[in-house]
């Protein structure tokens, strides 16, 4: 019993669980409408977006959160325009930014040698240099995407069910998928400091894809989400710990490994009892 | 039961609805040409035409979603997009992702987001109008299930239930008997004649001439409308050879008025626009 909770007898590796934990609490949050709406690559896209930002951030010696705000926001427009100008489907424009915004990135880093290590820690980050200022601000976001996306649950909703139905339901989906994207920024810029950007995306996606598998309601699939979310911080943590692997990839990589485990338990489960059904035919 | 349903301050109209010169597509694509004709207030009008000839732009027009690119649409006597909260439109089941969590309840439990809004809690009424939705459409014994567990007709029941749960003086269906089981498609046939009784207007696309024959008025397109009319003066040889091509496919020697549960009185069907 020692072993799992001995590292957090340290306060970095407390303040680590908490920041871990509230990033794991917004992105299952936001992640399940992220998953529901099969917005996943924009998800991905939109995690290695606020890099350059943050980079900017760093050598402007700004606060990061201002330049991945800022970044995200020019991502959401430049989107946008390439829908709305052309012909070409979403994805495109989509993967024109996704590159853009990460060699940009990358390039404003490259210009400063001392912030070399710079880069490693935006994509991965620091979840044992979390301070208690980062986890104020963590908290305060966390308890906003909450009282957001549970006002917004039925146009939420409606959207995911249909675009159309939603806006014959006076759900007006066009500013519900913007309060998404803002949502979307909102859990990922909370978040980067503690996981990193790279790894907000597997908070973001892995605990609600696990969470899909088993949930009937999407607040379920919240509620579940979140536990996965938060087993996979506090394994990842005490993993990284004793095996003396970074943190923040450790925790990220829980939630993908616990998907296929709850896949492969599912589909088992599934053949067990297609089984026990054909051999109950059998002997009748 | 017809007292659940809040407004009928257009029973009184000729029309439900009146097209002039209506030209409707997408950007430059032209769905349907330039047509005029009107669809019967109180009465079952089916939409009959080819694949692509219109039929789902037609409806998304009428309810609404799309804005024509000339001529006029005028819905309950005004502009679709003002008449929304007297119109329920049950989408082609394929256009519904199967994936999301939610259950059959919750499905038709949305029908009343347009009264509902963001945060307030379902009133009596509405838990009132999702059950009688509900026991109409058979479902009742399915409302915790999942939407993904259903077969294709229990989910297009799913689909209608929500419909008629949602307040209407209008019902658009797009192509709800398409692919279903017996039950289902019956089920479903039955409410759309029962609408009426309560003063409401039904109209849904479909590929079936039998049931566009069995229905009071028949709108039927091929890039525009071709005729528009009670089912016996509008399936005729002739419209059918000029909309598909090939005559009435099957039985067209009988394309006249089968048996009868029509209704004959659109013929001296006045253009008075009253209250």
């Amino acid at each position: 019993m020692d072993w799992w909770i001995e590292p957090f007898t340290l306060g970095f590796e407390q303040r680590a669980l908490i920041g871990g934990a509230l990033a794991g609490l917004m992105s299952s949050i936001v992640g399940t409408w992220l998953v529901l709406r099969g917005m996943s690559f924009f998800g991905d896209a939109f995690v290695h977006g606020v890099v350059p930002g943050i980079a900017a951030a760093v050598v402007l010696e700004i606060n990061p959160v201002i330049g991945a705000a800022v970044a995200a926001l020019v991502m959401v427009l430049l989107i946008e325009v390439v829908n709305r100008q052309t012909s070409l489907t979403e994805d495109t424009g989509i993967g024109l930014l996704f590159v853009g915004m990460l060699a940009l990135g990358v390039v404003i880093i490259s210009r400063l040698s001392t912030f070399s290590g710079s880069l490693t820690t935006i994509l991965f980050g620091d979840a044992l240099g979390v301070t208690t200022n980062d986890l104020w601000a963590q908290g305060i976001l966390a308890l906003a995407i909450i009282i957001v996306t549970t006002a917004l649950y039925r146009p939420l909703l409606a959207l995911s069910f249909n675009r159309d139905k939603a806006e014959l339901l006076g759900m007006r989906p066009k500013a519900t998928h913007a309060a998404l994207l803002i949502l979307i920024a909102a859990a990922v810029i909370g978040s980067f400091q503690s996981v990193g950007t790279l790894l907000v995306f597997g908070l973001l996606v892995g605990p609600p894809a696990a969470a899909a598998l088993l949930a009937r309601t999407v607040p379920r699939m919240m509620l579940i989400s979140a536990g996965i979310a938060l087993v996979s911080v506090w394994l990842g943590l005490t993993l990284s710990y004793h095996l003396g692997t970074a943190g923040s990839a450790t925790m990220a990589l829980m939630p993908i490994i616990i998907f296929f485990l709850v896949l492969t338990i599912v589909r088992l489960r599934l053949v067990f009892a297609k089984r026990t059904a054909v051999e109950r035919a059998e002997y009748v | 039961m017809s007292d659940l349903h809040s407004h009928h301050d257009h029973s009184g109209a000729a029309e439900a609805v009146l097209a002039e010169e209506l030209v409707l597509g997408h950007n430059s694509h032209i769905a349907v040409h330039a047509s005029s004709f009107f669809i019967p207030a109180g009465k079952v009008t089916t939409v009959i035409g080819p694949n692509g000839s219109g039929k789902s732009t037609l409806l998304h027009a009428i309810a609404g979603l799309i804005s024509p690119l000339s001529g006029s649409l005028r819905v309950l006597d005004a502009q679709p997009q003002t008449r929304r909260e007297h119109i329920s439109y049950v989408l082609q089941n394929t256009t519904v992702p199967v994936g999301t969590p939610i259950t059959v309840a919750e499905t038709v439990m949305m029908g009343r987001y347009p009264g509902l809004g963001l945060m307030r809690r379902p009133s009596k009424l509405d838990r009132a109008r999702v059950s009688e939705a509900m026991e109409k459409l058979r479902i009742t014994d399915l409302a915790k299930r999942h939407l993904g567990e259903l077969s294709g007709g229990q989910r297009q029941r799913v689909y209608v239930a929500q419909g008629i749960a949602q307040d209407h003086d209008l019902l658009l269906l797009d192509e709800p008997l398409t692919g279903l089981d017996i039950g289902s498609a019956q089920t479903i046939d039955e409410i759309i004649h029962q609408e009426p009784e309560g003063g409401c207007t039904v109209i849904l696309t479909t590929h079936d001439l039998d049931e566009a024959r069995a229905s009071d008025f028949v709108v039927l397109l091929a890039g525009r409308v071709i005729a528009a009319g009670p089912p016996a003066a509008v399936l005729t040889n002739e419209h059918l050879l000029t909309a598909y091509g090939l005559g009435g496919l099957h039985r067209s020697e009988d394309a006249e008025p089968t048996t009868d549960h029509h209704h004959h009185d659109h013929s001296d069907h006045d253009h008075q626009h009253g209250h």
